[in-house]
């Protein structure tokens, strides 16, 4: 019977990144019930490293794989790579980062290992059969109002590769537990890709990226309006605060992606959290996690964030803003 | 240059139900349209045509009200399109979805390039482009920006992609699969003449009697995924309700902020 | 001892009605609305003033000049309030009737103050709309006065207005049961748990009204008739001039930010065919979409020919909308046979240029029980004959 709950490490420039924290407390809360071990899955360039950083946050095992540079972003290859070790080790459950590396990389995976492969769990939670095998209940808001699903992956289907959204579960703390290594490099000889890189370089910089902020506002469809934007970005401005969107304001182009929280968008947890002509609907609430001040402005009085919010205010954004940032 | 674009027509609004027996979202049969980064797909996939010469043809798998879709991507430009519709297709996850959509496109002919949008807007999994390369055994790029340019005698494409606070230039070797990144370009849009023509222009219809993919990877028996339960979640707290006029509000607000900054 | 009115519905002709009442010292108003003010119908109506238009017939002019006048004023008070555009109009004679309906126009706007003339130099035509097509054209009425106005933002202005003088508005709440005892209107029921208890109840749902008249046991003789628009961006995306609201007999358009909403007039549609008239449930109308196909043939045979510079505009979306009006497309105000409920329906299209004068006089009727001309033209009872 398959055993254990692996981990993929995904890491950019050198270093893991910090959903494999996220993902080792899902493995924890997991191994509670289950008792399997947990593994991390390096399958990266500098693995060695990569592995020591791994080992410090405390896991029974390390599979992994030095890639060389050139073998960025050959998915197809890393694929068969991932696969293959998949298949060796016969893990129940695969948690991976729901990012755009973990989406690209194990949807091959599932297709070709024939397994299910389920997308952004808020929450999991184990079920056991009647042969006491374990389960997994992977629970998420489908698109829609009001509307949450629990998914399952068929028996026949294992192992059930589950991806987590980056903020869901708070990042593991370290523990020292000595971890057997698999070095899985000299048995697999890397395949051959249809991809390479060319080139790289940075990015433009996207301004105060709203992930890491700690004040947040968060502008909905009420302030759909380049006036009214410009009020949300003076009194961000104003309180030190990021300003973030639902999706309506990115979809009509008025803000951009990268500040879009929501179900296709980011999720955020900030400590202060304002939000701004939101109405509350689930696929963009769900963004929004852990706040600890959570401030809702909604002309709307039965508006659904103000079952979200801890404060509520009914008013005219437009009119209470211009009167906020007139005084100091 | 043979290019086939993938399309999904997802609901227009949120306001759908969920069939209590099924867990199956319930989609109003009017209320269609083509997925948003499906736009941005189908755009990048003319302009290489429209550069390179060749064709596009779109492809969806649904039931068939879904040809309006496909009307509506050839309106945009799109020159032929192929509607997969089978009763045994429906209720699949992404995996079985993903192999009914390979084996159409090697139904259909050969291509050189295949396009879709990163992600939906009703499911939002991103997953089923990199399963169809799979399933096709072809190299593909996911989340790109844009496709530079054709080299090699057209073996090759140059794209861009975003990842991690960086930009990467790929050369892909095609046959190759990529999808778009919602927002990547701005979609050409359907004028009332060529809305007129797309209702000339050829649709091939594809059932399971022409792909003849085995049941059992099929439909919900050939889904490793499946929705056991569905709920509205409970009423969370409710806000402690701040009321006044403007200047109270102002003045409120300002102090509940000061608090939160102390803690 | 307040009067306690509740109104069924919370677009123009709901929120425009409680205003008037509001205003009022002894009515205490409670006005009910599903889903948002202004957000259904309303929201899909064009709300242009067109001083010359003949769609209520010259014979109406004070309701248009009324309604005209009303959110003028009300852009005076608040800029932006009524959201208005003030594009101009050019309404197009393409036979003798209809010109001599727009030199009629002409001659009524400018007695109440306003410009308009009757242009025949097809170059100055072309001036003010450079993609137009002068062939086959006799002329065209135009005034710089007028433009179009925001059904929604003027909903929830008189929403904010009313509930200022002390109305109550419910939003989210629908209204399930009209509660009639002994051939007299009691109060109604909704989706809350509490019952509520009126002297008058007034229906306002527009295209909802025959399943609102059900409840109180009328029957509403309402007729839906398709309105079909689309969001056309203009070759090269910005228009270099302005676009005035432009009339056809056949449809008419107007300018949406740099984009341009064409709808197909209602007159020229062919009521007993199915496909443009019937009785349907609004509820089932797609937010987007819904079109028919014949209607993308008919803008394209008639922009080919009247206004070439903008048939090749790509298509940003569309909608449908139900304009809901008896058969004499006259609105349904007033007294029914069911004692304390009242009909401020049947708009067909125009709620947002007939609402003001017809609330002004509902309200009127409702509050000290005396009538109107107006009134009295447009009441239910004509319908029972």
């Amino acid at each position: 019977m398959r055993q254990g709950i692996c981990i993929y490490a995904e890491a950019h420039n050198g270093v893991v990144s910090n959903t494999f924290a996220e993902l080792l407390t899902a493995a924890r809360e997991l191994q509670k019930t289950t008792g399997e071990e947990i593994s991390a899955l390096v399958v990266a360039s500098n693995s060695a490293k990569l592995c020591a950083d791994v080992e410090a946050f405390g896991v029974d095992r390390i599979l992994g794989y030095d890639l060389s540079v050139e073998h960025a972003l050959q998915d197809d290859a890393i694929a068969k790579v991932i696969s293959e070790i998949l298949k060796d080790i016969e893990p129940s459950s695969v948690l991976v980062p729901a990012s755009p590396e973990g989406r690209s990389i194990f949807s091959r995976v599932a297709m070709r290992l024939n397994c299910g492969l389920t997308a952004d769990c808020t929450e999991l939670l184990v079920g056991v059969r009647e042969d006491g095998g374990y389960y997994i209940k992977h629970n998420k808001p489908s698109f829609g109002d009001n509307v949450y699903v629990s998914i399952i992956i068929r028996e026949d289907f294992f192992p059930q590769i589950l991806t987590i959204r980056h903020g869901v579960y708070n990042p593991a703390k370290q523990q020292s537990v000595r971890a057997t290594y698999c070095d899985f490099s000299n048995m697999l000889s890397f395949p051959s890709s249809g991809v390479k890189v060319v080139s790289r370089e940075a990015k433009a910089a996207v301004t105060d990226s709203i992930s890491s902020a700690e004040k947040v506002v968060v502008v909905g469809k009420g302030m759909e309006s380049l006036e009214s934007l410009e009020l949300a970005q003076a009194f961000a401005d104003r309180i030190g605060a990021a300003l973030a969107c639902t999706r309506p304001l990115s979809d009509v182009g008025l803000m951009p992606f990268e500040r879009q929280i929501g179900q296709t968008g980011c999720t955020i947890r900030p400590k202060l959290c304002i939000s701004i002509g939101v109405s509350g609907a689930i696929q963009h609430t769900e963004g929004i996690k852990d706040v600890e001040t959570y401030i809702a402005i909604n002309t709307d009085p039965h508006a659904a964030i103000f079952r979200e919010a801890n404060y509520g205010i009914v008013a005219d954004a437009n009119i209470l803003l211009k009167t906020f940032l007139e005084k100091s | 240059m043979n290019i086939a674009v993938l399309i999904k027509q997802v609901p227009v609004s949120n306001k759908v139900s969920v069939d209590s027996d099924t867990h199956a979202l319930i989609r109003a049969s009017a209320e269609g349209m083509i997925n948003p980064s499906d736009l941005n797909a189908i755009e990048a996939a003319l302009s290489l045509r429209d550069q390179q010469g060749g064709k596009v043809v779109v492809f969806t798998m649904g039931p068939p009200q879904a040809e309006a879709s496909l009307r509506e991507a050839m309106a945009i430009g799109c020159d032929e399109a192929c509607l997969i519709t089978d009763r045994a297709f429906g209720r699949a996850d992404t995996l079985a979805t993903a192999r009914v959509l390979a084996k159409a496109v090697e139904y259909y002919g050969n291509f050189n390039l295949i396009a879709c949008g990163a992600l939906s807007s009703d499911g939002a999994t991103g997953q089923v482009g990199a399963m169809v390369a799979e399933a096709l055994d072809i190299p593909h790029a996911s989340e790109i920006r844009s496709i530079l340019h054709m080299l090699a005698d057209n073996h090759q494409i140059e794209v861009l992609k975003d990842l991690e606070q960086q930009t990467y230039t790929l050369l892909v070797d095609l046959p190759a699969l990529v999808t778009f990144q919602f927002g990547c370009n701005e979609p050409r849009l359907a004028t009332l003449r060529s809305t007129r023509a797309a209702k000339n222009k050829p649709m091939l219809t594809v059932t399971n009697a022409e792909l003849k993919i085995p049941s059992e990877l099929i439909g919900a028996e050939g889904s490793p995924s499946r929705v056991i339960d569905s709920w509205e979640p409970q009423d969370g707290r409710k806000a402690e309700m701040i009321n006044g006029n403007e200047i109270e509000l102002a003045q409120k607000l300002r102090a509940l902020l000061a608090k939160g900054d102390e803690a | 001892m307040k009067k306690k009115i509740g109104i069924i519905g919370g677009g123009i002709s709901g929120t425009c009605l409680a205003y008037n009442l509001s205003l009022y010292d002894n009515a205490d108003v409670t006005v009910f609305e599903k889903d948002t003010v202004g957000g259904a119908s309303t929201a899909k109506s064009a709300g242009t003033v067109c001083l010359f238009d003949d769609s209520l017939k010259n014979r109406y002019w004070d309701v248009r000049l009324y309604g005209f006048e009303t959110y003028l004023k009300m852009e005076a008070n608040e800029k932006g309030s009524a959201g208005f555009d003030n594009t101009g109009t050019l309404v197009v004679a393409t036979n003798k009737q209809v010109e001599e309906t727009i030199k009629t126009g002409i001659a009524l706007a400018k007695a109440a103050g306003y410009s308009g003339e009757y242009i025949t130099d097809k170059e100055r035509i072309k001036e003010i709309l450079p993609d137009i097509s002068t062939d086959n054209i006799l002329g065209a009425g135009y005034t710089n006065d007028d433009g179009y106005f925001d059904g929604t933002m003027i909903s929830n202005y008189f929403a904010k207005e009313f509930v200022a003088n002390g109305g109550t508005l419910k939003t989210g709440v629908k209204v399930e049961e009209v509660i009639v005892e002994n051939g007299k209107v009691k109060g109604i029921k909704t989706s809350e748990p509490e019952n509520y208890a009126f002297d008058v109840v007034v229906d306002a749902s527009g295209p909802w009204s025959r399943f609102t008249g059900k409840m109180a046991g009328l029957d509403v003789p309402l007729w839906h008739t398709k309105a079909e628009a689309f969001f056309l961006s203009p070759p090269g995306k910005k228009l270099s001039y302005t676009f005035p609201v432009l009339k056809y007999p056949e449809f008419y358009a107007l300018r949406s930010g740099d984009n341009i909403f064409i709808c197909k007039s209602h007159l020229s549609m062919d009521l007993s065919n199915p496909m443009h008239a019937g009785q349907w449930d609004p509820d089932k109308l797609p937010a987007t979409g819904g079109t028919d196909e014949y209607f993308i043939d008919f803008l394209l045979d008639q922009l080919e020919m009247k206004v070439p510079g903008i048939v090749d505009s790509g298509l940003v979306s569309s909608w449908l909308s139900y304009r809901a009006e008896p058969k004499d497309f006259w609105p349904i105000l007033g007294e029914t046979p069911v004692a304390g409920y009242i009909l401020a329906t049947g708009y067909g299209g125009n709620g947002v240029i007939e609402a003001p004068a017809a609330s002004r006089d509902l309200a009127k009727l409702i509050m000290i029980g005396e009538s109107t001309p107006l009134l009295e033209n447009w009441a239910y009872s004509r319908l029972l004959a």
